[in-house]
């Protein structure tokens, strides 16, 4: 799948979703190697392939691309001796692909594959290795986790970990409490959380801290236990939405700086875990989403006027089931769009990770 | 990707694929491994083709200032001194870090990853040479704040820099007291601006630090009774009701003078009626978040 951004720009009408532009746009992704933008982006391919299926399944068409192909191209990415996936096949092996490597094969139920031997006649498994490999970045001091054996640690690995390992149900290979105890020396005045200890609040890494915390189990009771803390975070996430200006609607990732569609969301989700999602305008967010569309070749872009390409339109989409879906909920239905429902904590679809809980 | 063939023609190869696609992390990789090999050989100090390797990628960094991956390798060099060189030859190197640093921040004072980097650099030298940098670092944030009163990234730091710095001067109550009315005076300053969002976020934070919930680890004053708290209440209510006067179209007035009656009515009593105009201006000048206004509203039982 190429990622690169275009042809189109985005900054259609804000009344109505492109659906079908949209599914065009993905499956013609995987017909534009030919491309030099197409090796620039290499070292995004796995990712790539997820935001496109994500946002097919999303967009209620499971089944565009392959189920086959995909599970052969997402083997091709793995790396037998060390257990993790690379970006793309002869790729050195991290943790953000084999995060979405375990996504992809969870999404077309093909998760099975990883129950042959790790190698002709070995008695381990891949899924083994696969677990191994992401259990083996863990820092047994502090908790947190690298993204390879050469990088810093980062709370995007830690999530990563926690969510890869609890869908291939290898949550016990790593220490989680300890993990949950470096989330917390994370966190900041303002309740949000950084990179590492010491590191400024920002949405994403906010999402990825509230969601390892979800996977850990203990959100739930920490909501009920600290509503000051909730409503200070909450109140934080909610002044990321631009209330002046062209950008009127969208979100930003911190104070004073612009707003982009993928803080529909880092931000939206975060608030939806922090069961706060009414806290900013939700019709005017959608209306930023929506006017950041290509309404001629589908996609979507990150501001109203850019270039799409694959990852905005993956976080607009889901962005948007996120919007409808927690509407829906407090029963303030605005016109339906039509969107399967996404998972808050896993970036999936909720009727996926549903399945798994029930057999898990 | 496979065990390299390494010879300084390889290096020169990476370095150019690196140069058109500095996302390309298995290249990284690679070039990692090519160094750790020509370090193990005769007739290449380590320090020369640390020092070259560094500076090859200042333009880089320049160019693409986001890119995850050069800041990683960057921090793998310098990792590498600490094995590969003496002491006092790896501290002079991860210095130099300081003054690079310095100027990645003058050129875009909020990026993420120049902060952050900072700091790995700063936790280094500190390890590395036993001594204490946060007194220079305290200083550094109150020039970034002078340069530009609205970076938030400079104020977080120096919110987690205040405790340590009071508890390595061995701050007396008065040093304490001291430091946290100039922070507050400080503020006051930002706030002539009073749509200045960062100043407000940093107001908020010190005033948390009155709340009797408050790690003890992290106070700035740490002998506060009841009386302080209601006179420092009292007093930075009275401040920003006077920035009222000038500008009655600021939620961020209101949202404060709410925040504060909200965590401090014990200590500050507003008549209900002021406290309810407070709301419904807040309500009318910022609709978008009506519902977490109106979340207010039922917590304070207005
Ligand atoms: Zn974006």
């Amino acid at each position: 799948m190429s990622l690169a951004s275009g042809p189109g720009l985005g900054g259609s009408s804000p009344d109505m979703l492109w659906a079908d532009k949209h599914v065009e746009y993905i499956v013609s992704l995987d017909k534009r190697d030919d491309e030099y933008e197409y090796w620039l982006t290499e070292h995004l391919r796995l990712n790539g392939v997820f935001w496109g299926l994500h946002a097919l399944h999303i967009l209620g068409h499971p089944t565009a691309l392959p189920r086959d192909d995909l599970i052969r191209f997402t083997m091709s990415c793995w790396d037998a001796s060390s257990g993790g996936f690379g970006a793309a096949p002869d790729h050195d092996p991290h943790m953000l692909y084999t995060c979405s490597a375990v996504q992809i094969l969870v999404m077309v139920d093909g998760v099975s594959v990883l129950d042959e031997p790790a190698e002709p006649g070995s008695s381990e498994t891949k899924r083994m290795r696969v677990a191994h490999f992401i259990s083996s970045l863990q820092d047994r001091e502090t908790g947190t986790f690298h993204g390879d054996k050469y990088g810093e640690p980062d709370t995007r690995f830690l999530y990563n970990a926690l969510n890869s390992l609890s869908l291939l149900g290898k949550l016990n290979l790593v220490d989680v409490p300890l993990a949950v105890k470096y989330i917390d020396s994370c966190s900041n005045a303002d309740g949000g959380y950084g990179t590492v200890p010491g590191a400024e609040s920002h949405s994403g890494q906010i999402f990825v801290c509230l969601a390892a915390l979800s996977i850990a189990g203990v959100l739930d009771q920490r909501l009920k236990d600290d509503s000051k803390w909730a409503d200070r975070l909450g109140g934080w996430l909610s002044e990321r939405q631009i209330s002046t200006g062209k950008g009127y609607g969208g979100l930003n990732g911190r104070p004073e700086k612009e707003e982009d569609v993928c803080y529909a969301w880092w931000v939206g989700t975060s608030l939806v875990m922090l069961q706060r999602s009414h806290w900013i305008d939700r019709p005017a967010l959608r209306k930023f989403i929506l006017s950041c569309q290509d309404g001629e070749h589908g996609g979507i872009s990150d501001r109203p006027g850019h270039a799409v390409d694959v990852f905005h339109t993956h976080f607009g989409i889901v962005g948007l089931s996120l919007l409808e879906w927690s509407e829906n909920k407090d029963g303030e239905a605005s016109e339906p769009l039509g969107l399967e429902e996404v998972d808050p904590v896993y970036c999936m679809p909720r009727s996926i990770t549903k399945a798994l809980s029930r057999t898990g | 990707m496979r065990a390299p063939e390494f010879s300084s023609n390889t290096l020169n190869a990476i370095s150019k694929l690196l140069a058109k696609n500095p996302e390309y992390y298995t290249i990284w990789n690679y070039r990692r491994r090519v160094l750790q090999a020509l370090f193990n050989r005769e007739g290449a100090p380590p320090a020369n083709l640390i020092a070259s390797d560094l500076q090859f990628l200042v333009p880089l960094m320049v160019q693409y200032p986001k890119c995850y991956w050069i800041w990683n390798y960057r921090m793998w060099l310098l990792d590498q001194v600490k094995t590969h060189l003496e002491l006092d030859q790896a501290v002079q190197f991860w210095k130099e870090e300081v003054g690079l640093v310095g100027k990645m921040l003058t050129r875009d004072e909020r990026n993420f990853h120049g902060w952050d980097y900072r700091r790995h650099v700063i936790l280094q030298l500190e390890e590395l040479q036993q001594v204490s940098m946060v007194e220079s670092e305290f200083e550094y944030t109150t020039k970034m704040i002078r340069k530009a009163l609205q970076n938030f990234s400079a104020l977080h730091y120096r919110s987690k820099l205040i405790p340590r710095l009071l508890s390595e001067r061995n701050a007396s109550n008065t040093d304490r007291r001291k430091l946290f009315d100039q922070e507050l005076d400080m503020m006051q300053e930002a706030l002539i601006d009073p749509f200045n969002q960062s100043a407000w976020f940093y107001h908020q934070y010190l005033m948390s630090t009155l709340d009797c919930a408050y790690p003890a680890a992290d106070l700035i004053i740490t002998d506060l009774l009841d009386s302080d708290r209601q006179r420092y209440l009292e007093q930075e209510i009275e401040r920003i009701k006077e920035i009222l006067e000038d500008y009655d179209d600021c939620k961020w007035i209101y949202q404060s003078l709410l925040q504060y009656h909200a965590d401090f009515a014990a200590y500050v009593s507003t008549p209900k009626d002021e406290v309810g105009q407070w709301l419904s201006e807040l309500q009318r000048l910022d609709p978008m978040r009506s519902k977490r206004w109106a979340h207010v509203q039922t917590i304070l039982k207005l």
